[in-house]
């Protein structure tokens, strides 16, 4: 069984590792780390008691960076926030039916399960034929699902903003002092805006009510979008 | 009788006319522009009225009183540490909700507040409509609509400010943002914390502080550390136990959530006091951008526009030019003949004049660079070539922001070293003033005209845009350098805000004009002349030289000889020959005055530098001009002016002397390159050493660049040669 279970972990770094890599996420090495020790946890952790974990560990790693990973976890479908009557908000590991596959919404988390006789054959063949013996396995498909599809509900980030676009501004990612920016100049969620000019590379200009703003990219790339609908 | 005098400043958002309304009040004419840090150091003025002197500070315009770059925290210690006994908060009223974001902060900070609502014109014709009295009376302080740029309800103003001085209102009492439970909460405990320990003593009102040590503010951290000193270290303990306390409650960073709650309070003041009408807005500014931002078309729109303002500078410059040069002639040759030979006629002569006026008939030339420039800044164009120059300024890890200081140093490297202190990190603001001067400001302006004037007659506008755009490219291949050596980093986060477009005030672009002739004509009869009278008696004493030859006993044998001949002639020839007679003695004459020039004090010291100077092609004239334009770069015209015109007999201007000299095209345009990279002038050194604050950085921008221009000129000077121009 504890095979079984470190078994579970190392795919679910695996995963970790290709998801985080394919959508750009930055600072990579440090949020593995975060995602490592969050997996030894077995009880529902707040920021501070993981970070008192790393720093267990010996990282050095600062809250609202942890927070932000925790996040993109909840976002990717590593981990599930809950919050008990005004308690402090905790964070857990999402563990998965052992007995389905899951499809697994990047966008709004929804976890659909399936079972397929057909493929439970062809993974045991495929097992049988490499004279590999499959004592468990987990099948988990990221994407998105057909709702988040169809009402293209997704929040992108503004760096993929075309001219023209209408958008509406559904959240931040990113650390406090960038977000301070965006807010005391007068940048907050639900803002709509328009993209005015976005080059391939470099800076943007975005116009919300009267007011132009030039964004660079790494910021542009914290701030989730969603087209406006008229 | 003595006035009572009183402390106002003018706070709020960038671009909401604090400047402006400053002007308005003080009378003084300080530079207003339209892009965001125009004022970035706080300034002063004092007015008498209504039996008070006041005391008005303009101060940098902020968004918030949680400060990012220099210029803000300039504005937020101001208004803590200073205390003034009123702040105006100018607001711009067609955007209210982020200006009232600044206002409640000013109101957390307990002093008294007093709000114009500026730009009430802008938003009554966007349809928007506030209730100035209810606004007013939700936040319990008084409120004047202003329109800056017609100076309405500027008096009311100041009426109202004196009365709000003179009342003892207290303010602590006033309506401020209330956060909620939990964050009032850790807010009551701490206080609790902080007055249980009588030994504490905060550097601000308490619930102020408590308040920015929740969001971590790093200034206010260290400033209560270093007044509290051992139990500071407790405090912010017992903080950062809230601190994390708040941010596994929100699960957010607790300044954020402030942040939010603060918005919060903004809203349901909004509700009560702002309607907007039509809800069919167009926004001009948005419409231009879309064009003159745009990925394709906006660069070349740019380029266009910088190669327009050397043109205009150039061909629209030659005329006034020349009325001036004519002007400074006719009063040379006249004030030749009024006086009598003796010294003073000579320093005159050639000393004031040929120095002083050399250099002022480019006044018309740098008044037109400068009237583009001002062009730039104040219709708001100055912020969109940031944004379209940020794709080259990324080769060097730099934000397209830094070029707005480059741009400025096109006028003057002084302002522009001041404008990087809008620039958050502190590594770009370094790398910025390191480059800013390689763009040639207007004082080397007249020292390219006079060499491409002389020796690139028909090319001379090419030939200059050349050397500013070699300017440019250096500057980046520069940074390049220093951004993967000395001064590594990365990114910041990046935003800017992009102001409207606006029609720039006659009034507004005629004060740069005259701001800057004044400048100009201050230095001319200041610095220049002195240095003029300077350079002059150095070349002219000592006075009695020993000369290798008899130049009076060879032209009178001379002369005799050819008396001779033409009485030999017997009147037939006569006038050809007398021809011949001056031209052999005015051979002489040029012989003689070169040996007394280098046998000067001034040739003394030109032989010593000539050796650096030769591999450039430089002479020792050349060497010295280019000595002296460490005090100010306009003073190597002037030295070139003095030096090489003395030479010249008959020849009264500088083209000439020049011509005859052995100055080639080529040698000069090794001068022209040096000029463009050496040591930037005094006023700038003390500038860079002001604003990096470091010594070392102060002497490396010095050093550096100048081995850089002698590089650089020699390569010209040599591969010139080795090509056979």
């Amino acid at each position: 069984m504890k095979q079984n279970h470190n078994n579970n972990h190392v795919r679910e770094k695996e995963q970790f590792k290709k998801l985080f890599k394919q959508e750009h996420i930055d600072n990579f090495e440090e949020r593995f780390k975060v995602f490592e020790i969050f997996l030894q946890t077995k009880r529902h952790v707040t920021v501070s008691e993981l970070l008192e974990l790393l720093n267990e560990n010996g990282y050095q790693l600062d809250s609202s960076f942890v927070r932000d990973t925790l996040k993109l976890m909840c976002r990717f479908g590593f981990a599930k926030k809950i919050q008990f009557e005004d308690g402090p908000v905790r964070y857990e590991h999402r563990h998965l039916g052992r007995h389905h596959d899951h499809m697994i919404c990047t966008k709004c988390r929804n976890i659909i399960e399936f079972e397929d006789q057909q493929l439970e054959n062809l993974q045991i063949q495929i097992a049988a034929a490499r004279g590999f013996h499959m004592l468990q396995h987990k099948m988990e498909i990221y994407g998105i699902c057909s709702n988040c599809l169809k009402t293209r509900m997704h929040p992108m980030s503004l760096v993929m903003a075309k001219q023209g676009e209408r958008l509406i501004i559904k959240d931040f990612t990113g650390g406090a002092g960038a977000r301070m920016r965006l807010l005391t100049m007068g940048l907050r969620v639900g803002d709509e805006l328009d993209g005015i000019t976005s080059p391939s590379k470099g800076q943007m200009v975005i116009a919300v009510d009267c007011r132009r703003y030039v964004i660079g990219r790494g910021l542009a790339q914290k701030v989730l979008v969603e087209p406006r609908k008229n | 009788m003595s006035q009572k005098s009183l402390t106002i400043a003018l706070a709020g958002n960038p671009n909401s006319g604090k400047t402006t309304i400053f002007n308005n009040i003080t009378g003084t004419r300080q530079k207003v522009g339209n892009w965001p840090g125009v004022t970035v150091e706080k300034k002063e003025g004092i007015v008498s009225k209504y039996g008070y002197e006041l005391k008005i500070i303009d101060l940098p315009g902020t968004y918030s009183l949680t400060p990012f770059s220099i210029e803000e925290i300039v504005a937020r210690d101001f208004v803590l540490d200073e205390c003034p006994d009123v702040v105006i908060d100018i607001i711009d009223a067609s955007n209210l909700e982020r200006s009232l974001y600044l206002a409640t902060q000013l109101r957390e900070i307990d002093c008294k507040v007093l709000f114009a609502l500026n730009m009430a014109d802008v938003a009554r014709t966007r349809g928007i409509k506030i209730d100035a009295d209810k606004l007013s009376e939700l936040l319990d302080l008084p409120i004047v609509f202003t329109i800056g740029n017609k100076s309405e309800g500027i008096d009311e103003l100041l009426k109202k400010a004196i009365e709000l001085a003179e009342s003892d209102v207290d303010t602590s009492g006033k309506r401020k943002v209330k956060y909620n439970k939990d964050i009032e909460n850790s807010i009551s405990k701490l206080r609790s914390f902080i007055e249980k320990n009588s030994e504490i003593s905060l550097p601000y009102k308490t619930r102020w502080t408590i308040i920015k040590l929740l969001e971590n503010d790093k200034i206010v951290r260290e400033r209560v550390l270093q007044k509290v000193g051992d139990q500071g270290r407790n405090v912010i303990q017992e903080v950062q136990i809230h601190r994390e306390l708040l941010a596994d409650r929100f699960n957010d960073d607790p300044e954020i959530v402030m942040t939010d709650e603060r918005y919060g309070f903004i809203a349901g003041i909004l509700k009560e006091v702002f309607t907007t009408i039509t809800k069919q807005r167009i926004d001009i500014s948005r419409n231009i951008d879309l064009v003159l931002t745009n990925r394709f078309i906006g660069f070349p729109v740019f380029i266009f526009f910088i190669w327009a303002m050397f043109q205009l500078t150039f061909s629209l410059g030659v005329y006034p030019m020349e009325w001036l040069d004519t002007g400074v002639n006719w009063f040379s040759v006249s004030l030749d003949g009024l006086l009598p030979d003796s010294l003073l006629k000579d320093l005159l002569i050639n000393g004031v004049i040929a120095g002083v006026g050399s250099v002022i008939v480019f006044l018309p030339n740098i008044l037109i660079l400068f009237f583009c420039i001002a062009l730039f800044e104040d219709t708001g164009y100055m912020s969109r070539a940031a944004f379209l120059m940020d794709r080259i300024m990324h080769l060097i890890g730099l934000h397209g922001k830094s070029f707005i200081p480059m741009l400025m140093g096109f006028g003057c490297s002084v302002p522009a070293i001041m404008a990087t202190r809008t620039l958050e990190s502190e590594k770009d603001r370094i790398l910025t003033i390191l480059i800013t001067p390689f763009m040639s400001c207007s004082a080397k302006l007249p020292i390219y005209i006079v060499l491409t004037g002389i020796f690139f007659s028909a090319k001379a506008g090419n030939v200059i845009f050349c050397i500013y755009f070699a300017g440019i490219i250096i500057a980046i291949l520069a940074g390049r350098l220093f951004r993967s050596t000395l001064l590594r980093g990365a990114d910041a986060p990046f935003v800017m805000e992009l102001p409207p477009y606006r029609v720039p005030m006659v009034k507004s672009l005629i004060i740069h004009m005259w701001d800057r002739s004044k400048m100009f004509l201050k230095k001319m009869g200041g610095v220049i002349l002195i240095g003029s009278v300077v350079i002059w008696t150095l070349s002219a004493f000592p006075r009695n030289i020993q000369y290798s030859r008899d130049y009076i006993a060879e032209i009178n044998s001379v002369r005799a000889s050819y008396n001779t001949e033409i009485i030999a002639a017997n009147g037939l020839d006569s006038q050809h020959i007398e021809k011949k007679l001056d031209a052999a003695i005015a051979e002489l004459e040029m012989a003689r005055k070169s040996e007394m020039m280098e046998k000067s004090y001034m040739g003394r010291i030109g032989k010593i530098l000539a050796p650096v100077f030769a591999p450039l092609g430089i002479d020792w004239r050349g060497g010295v001009a280019l000595l002296t334009g460490f005090v100010a770069k306009e003073i190597v015209v002037s030295t070139m002016g003095i030096l090489y015109l003395a030479e010249g007999e008959g020849s009264n201007t500088l083209k000439n002397a020049l011509l005859s000299s052995d100055m080639t095209p080529l040698s000069a345009l090794a001068m022209m390159v040096f000029v463009l990279l050496y040591l930037p002038c005094i006023a700038t050194v003390a500038t860079i050493k002001q604003e990096t604050g470091s010594f070392k950085w102060t002497l490396f921008s010095v050093t550096y660049s100048t081995l850089l221009a002698w590089v650089a000129a020699f390569c010209v000077y040599q591969g010139g040669k080795i090509l056979g121009l």
